[in-house]
Order: C-alpha cells, then structure tokens, then sequence
C-alpha cells in the first residue's frame, strides 16, 4: 500500500468520524483533534475505523505520534512495513 | 436549536431552586487501571474514562436515588431505572443529550459500546428519538476540552445534573507528603425540592468511593 492510499485511508477514517467536515482539505501539519474538534470517543471512533480498513492497530500509547494527517500517514507505512 | 436550549435552560433557572456542590476525586487507580487494560485490548474493545464516569455515576444514583428522576406536578417521581442522558456537543453549534439506558446495570463493556455508538450516530445524525427523551438523569464531561469543572444547569424535569473535568495530575497532601496525584473534579447540580446538600455530598462521595475499585464497575 502506497502513501497516497494510505493518506485517502485516513482521510475515510475522519470523514466517518466528523461527515460535515473535509478533510481532505485540512493542512498536511495541522492538529487533527483540534482542527476537526473530535473529542475522545470520536478519536477512538477515528482509530477504530482505521483499524477496519487498514488492519493496523495505534495501541493507546501511540495516539501522540499520530496527531497530524502526516504523522498518522508516517506512522501507518512504518507500522504496514511499506517504505 | 439555540431557541430549544435557551427555553429549556431558561425554565430550569426560573423553577428549579438548583444547589452546587464539588468534590476532587482521586482518579489514580481508575486511570491505571484503564491504562493497563487497554494496552491488552485492540481499538474496538478500548474503554473510555468517560464509561468508567458514567457506570460510577450510575452506581451512585442507586445508593442515593434523589437525584434520579422526575419532578412531576409538584412532587419527586423517582425512577427505577437509570437512563444517563450524556451531553454531546454538535460541532454545529448547540448540544443534546441522548440516553445511555440501565447504565447500573449493564457491564463496563456494554456502557462504552452504547456510548461509542451513541456518539457516532450523534455525528452521522441517526439518533432514536425515544433516546432523547427517556434520560433520567445527566451527565457533562467537558474534560476532553481542558475544562477543570462545570457547573451545569438541570434538564427539567429531571432534578440533578454531575459534571466531569479534566483528569488532571495535581499536588496532593496526604498523611503529611505531597504527592503528584491524578485528580477529577466532580460536581453536582440538584434540585434543593428533591435533596440538599448532605445527601448530594453523599453522592458525590459515592462516585469516588466507586472509581478506586474500576474492577469492580
């Protein structure tokens, strides 16, 4: 899986967690939670989703290491293995 | 929706003779509990402090059920079972409150499911509209928004409203030593027609007798 699949992956995920929001548009460097205003269970939802589609699992842990749309598309290719 | 919430709110404040109460929680063993166990749980198991809240919470209003219920008529209709109405805000503006049903006597499992599910059909606009209206008692956790207390305003008829902050890591003394300890504040808003402030600190203190044992929820 390439990055731009990875990044339309998570860009599905944060659809399905705030749908009046695009965020496909939203900067590559911004702070998802606050930009998107997603509380914790919309968080969770957003993790959850990603791991339907993508079988990758962000233990709790590692939720600081994904907080923007490029951290979350770096942190899924090095946990996917794919360079 | 703003013209919903301001009668509503409005009428709250004109009939409701409403109290305050606050207490700071020791939120330790909840916290490493839920840690610990959700480093062994993949996403969708994963449970929320706000489940561990609102199972408390439930548990609580069964030990002092004046803050479960209707005020009806001009008199207190307590109800058996317990339905949190959980205050979820729309990124639209405004807010509501749906209802997590039996919260007291459902599992730890079963509170975070209906709530995960509560909250995506808020988001996705797929809400029953019997759940809008059942709750019996409610609940506002504005933690997530760094928000340390919140003093709510009751949803009439219902006769009491719990607010959740932020866990927060703050000084401690106790038996003499500081400490660094994981701290939330609970508050309690009630009807003073239905209780007063001893039984309300009862309650309060309930909650946080419950969430040093978050196996036993």
């Amino acid at each position: 899986m390439n990055q731009t699949e990875i990044k339309s992956a998570v860009v599905a995920a944060l659809k399905s967690v705030a749908p009046e929001s695009d965020p496909a548009s939203i900067s590559e460097a911004a702070p998802l939670r606050d930009t998107l205003d997603l509380d914790s269970m919309d968080f969770l939802n957003f993790v959850i989703a990603l791991h339907a589609a993508l079988q990758v699992d962000i233990p709790e842990a590692d939720y600081g290491k994904v907080r923007t749309l490029n951290d979350a598309v770096s942190y899924i290719e090095r946990k996917l293995g794919t360079p | 929706m703003r013209q919903a919430i301001a009668a509503a709110m409005a009428r709250s404040k004109r009939e409701i003779p409403h109290y305050y109460l606050s207490a700071d929680l020791d939120a330790g063993p909840a916290t490493w509990w839920l840690e610990h166990e959700n480093a062994k749980r993949g996403p969708p198991e994963r449970i929320l402090f706000a489940a561990l809240l609102l199972k408390a919470t439930a548990l609580a209003a069964r030990e002092v059920p004046e803050v479960n219920g209707f005020f009806v008529d001009g008199s207190f209709r307590p109800s058996a079972p317990i339905h949190l109405g959980v205050a979820i805000s729309l990124r639209q503006g405004g807010l509501i409150a749906p209802a997590v049903h039996d919260v007291d006597r459902s599992s730890l499992a079963e509170v975070q499911a209906s709530l995960r599910d509560l909250v995506a059909r808020v988001r996705s606009g797929r809400l029953r509209s019997s759940e809008m209206s059942d709750a019996t008692l409610t609940v506002t956790n504005l933690g997530d928004q760094g928000v340390q207390s919140v003093f709510g305003v009751i949803y009439p008829p219902q006769v009491a409203l719990v607010g959740f902050g932020k866990v927060t890591e703050r000084a401690w003394a106790s038996a003499g030593m500081v400490g660094a300890r994981s701290v939330v504040t609970a508050t309690l808003s009630a009807d003073h027609r239905v209780s007063d402030g001893h039984r309300g600190a009862i309650f309060l203190s309930a909650i946080g007798r419950l969430l040093q044992q978050p196996e036993k929820l």
